[in-house]
């Protein structure tokens, strides 16, 4: 039982970045149609630009003010690299073919990919300890404070963006050119200035989210944006591509699915089990757990 | 272009493949021999992808099982090369009827990540060593050289000529497919699903059949591989190698002059440009996100049939 309650614990945590990550592909998915291959990689970009802003400015004080510093500079920056994306690598293609679209996302994911291999060095590089380390043992369950921040800033994170997409005007927005681009111009609204604002939010979570996996983790390469990018897609089929709850969930889900995996059956064979997962789901239900929020034109 | 040009330019290029070898010293030899097999699995990525219109993006999975195929039953049952020959286009073309029949019928982006699945449980297998077969992280090492009729063929023009063969064989293949009744139902069937089911194709039988055929032809440059190194190994597989193909064939326009093109800029370029190799993807990014906004069909887009150009309306596919 102690295994159990250890691997529901490492899950949730793992899950919660994952459905972070998610959010990025299953936002962009809603209204533009098209796998945002290159967020993976800013994911990856976003643990090293942390670690070049740790390495500069806050050198040596490590207090609660710093650390928030860092995650808003990090944020701030990565939804710049965003907005570049978007407007260089995804806009001039909105009108060609779907598969143009997915050539120039994979083009701008390599760049992004070995921009940071270029700048930060094919080594993997290690993330400082940004919080302490503090461990908690509930009846043999270790429990660190680590874990609970991941997972409590996740929540807020996702019911902020929950209540963004749900309660304004601006989430109105979002969802109205998620479901008609062309009715949503008629309607007044900037779906420019729409799909800049999910780069940004998207970019931002998946920053935060890149954070977490450098603080968990501790190694962080050029290269792991391909692996955690793929797994927070998965996430977000799973819970229904296009439906922001649906990412939640599909990110918890999927980190439960891979810490029970791998704290129960074997780690070797981990990315085999989440694929035949993903397959199963899709077999069994084509639009995902909750179904997919996307316009189909026919 | 007209017809009679393009095909002296094509006949012009094949003869200039035969005559290559024996200009060229064993380096750049190893390399013409690469272009080939590389050529071959995104001509048969091709069929997948820009025939059939399906977003597949594990290729290097048939390849890979071709190879694999070839190396374990020279190394473990003493097979020779040429014996292993239709079991590596067997396998592979059997798996990829088995592993898209349940996944033909998905949209698009979901087969896309599906068949990426495919490709990286394919490596995870070849690495955990599933049945002491594959030789782990390390592969196959060690292969005989390709022989015929007792005569060995070991030098590198042997190989080089075994490629050429290969690739003359698909393109033999792919010709026949523009102009036969599959290859004109894969068209359709790229063009406007619901619209080739409603004029009586079977949508789902050519879907499978082209994963098959592909699968087929990516196992025999599996062969050609395995032949040239003698020797297999997971990392030659990997899903960044299906990402290449995938790109190959959709920045080069699902053409076959756009094909070849595509394969010597990714593969063969960064031979010529080695001290620069570092830098290699990074230019590709580049490159593909410019090729795609300046010429969002490849650079030189596939036409299809002899269809007058007033009769072809431009349209969005997928």
């Amino acid at each position: 039982m102690d295994t159990f309650f250890q691997q529901l614990a490492n899950g949730l945590t793992i899950g919660s970045i994952y459905a972070l990550v998610a959010l990025g592909y299953t936002m962009v998915y809603g209204v533009l149609k098209l796998i945002n291959f290159a967020h993976g990689a800013l994911v990856a970009a976003s643990a090293f630009i942390g670690l070049t802003i740790y390495a500069t400015i806050m050198g040596e004080s490590s207090s609660l003010l710093a650390v928030i510093a860092i995650f808003a500079l990090v944020a701030a920056a990565t939804a710049c690299l965003g907005i570049l994306l978007e407007r260089f690598a995804y806009r001039p293609l909105r009108q060609a073919p779907r598969l143009s679209a997915v050539v120039s996302a994979l083009g701008a994911s390599l760049i992004l990919q070995n921009g940071i291999m270029l700048v930060w060095g094919p080594q993997m590089r290690i993330f400082p300890q940004l919080v302490p380390q503090v461990y908690w043992n509930i009846g043999g369950v270790v429990i660190s404070l680590l874990q609970v921040i991941i997972l409590l800033l996740s929540v807020l994170l996702m019911a902020a963006l929950y209540f963004f997409i749900e309660k304004t005007r601006m989430g109105a927005a979002i969802r109205a050119s998620a479901i008609d681009q062309d009715a949503a111009r008629l309607m007044g609204i900037n779906v420019n200035r729409v799909i800049t604002l999910i780069f940004v939010i998207g970019s931002s979570l998946g920053a935060i989210g890149g954070l977490f996996i450098g603080l968990y983790y501790r190694g962080i390469t050029f290269e792991m944006g391909w692996q955690y990018g793929l797994y927070a897609f998965i996430a977000a089929i799973i819970g229904g591509i296009g439906n922001i709850p649906g990412a939640m969930l599909g990110g918890l889900l999927l980190g439960l699915f891979t810490a029970f995996i791998s704290g129960y059956i074997s780690s070797t064979w981990a990315d085999a089990f989440t694929f035949l997962l993903l397959i199963l789901i899709l077999i069994v239900r084509p639009t995902g757990l909750l179904g997919e929020r996307v316009a189909q034109k026919v | 272009m007209s017809s009679s040009l393009s095909r002296l330019g094509g006949a012009a290029f094949l003869l200039g493949l035969v005559v290559l070898p024996h200009l060229l010293d064993s380096r750049w030899q190893a390399v013409a021999i690469t272009f080939l097999v590389f050529a071959v699995v995104a001509l048969s990525q091709d069929i997948v992808l820009g025939k059939a219109g399906m977003f597949n993006m594990g290729q290097a999975l048939f390849f890979g099982m071709g190879a694999y195929t070839t190396a374990i039953l020279n190394s473990q049952f003493g097979w020779p090369i040429v014996a292993t020959i239709p079991v590596a286009i067997l396998v592979p073309a059997l798996f990829g009827i088995i592993l898209s029949a349940p996944i033909v019928h998905l949209r698009g982006d979901y087969l896309l990540v599906v068949t990426i699945g495919f490709n990286i449980v394919f490596v995870q297998v070849l690495q955990n060593d599933l049945g002491g077969l594959t030789g782990g992280p390390n592969g196959i090492f060690g292969l005989d050289s390709l022989a015929l009729f007792g005569v060995t063929l070991g030098s590198q023009v042997a190989v080089y000529y075994f490629a050429f063969v290969v690739l003359l064989v698909t393109l033999g293949i792919m010709a026949n497919l523009e102009r036969s009744k599959a290859g004109r139902a894969l068209h359709y069937l790229k063009q406007d699903p619901i619209a080739a089911e409603s004029i009586g194709i079977n949508t789902r039988v050519y879907r499978i059949f082209a994963f098959g055929l592909g699968a087929g032809i990516a196992g025999l440059a599996g062969t050609v591989f395995a032949t040239q190194y003698s020797a297999v190994s997971p990392e030659g597989f990997e899903f960044l190698q299906s990402i290449l193909f995938f790109s190959i064939v959709l920045v080069g326009g699902s053409s076959i002059p756009g094909i070849f093109l595509g394969v010597f800029v990714m593969f063969i370029l960064p031979e010529i440009f080695r001290e620069f190799s570092t830098w290699r993807y990074f230019v590709f990014g580049f490159a593909m996100v410019f090729t795609m906004i300046l010429r969002p069909r490849g650079i030189w887009p596939a036409r299809f049939g002899r269809i007058p150009a007033f009769l072809v309306r431009p349209h969005r596919d997928g």
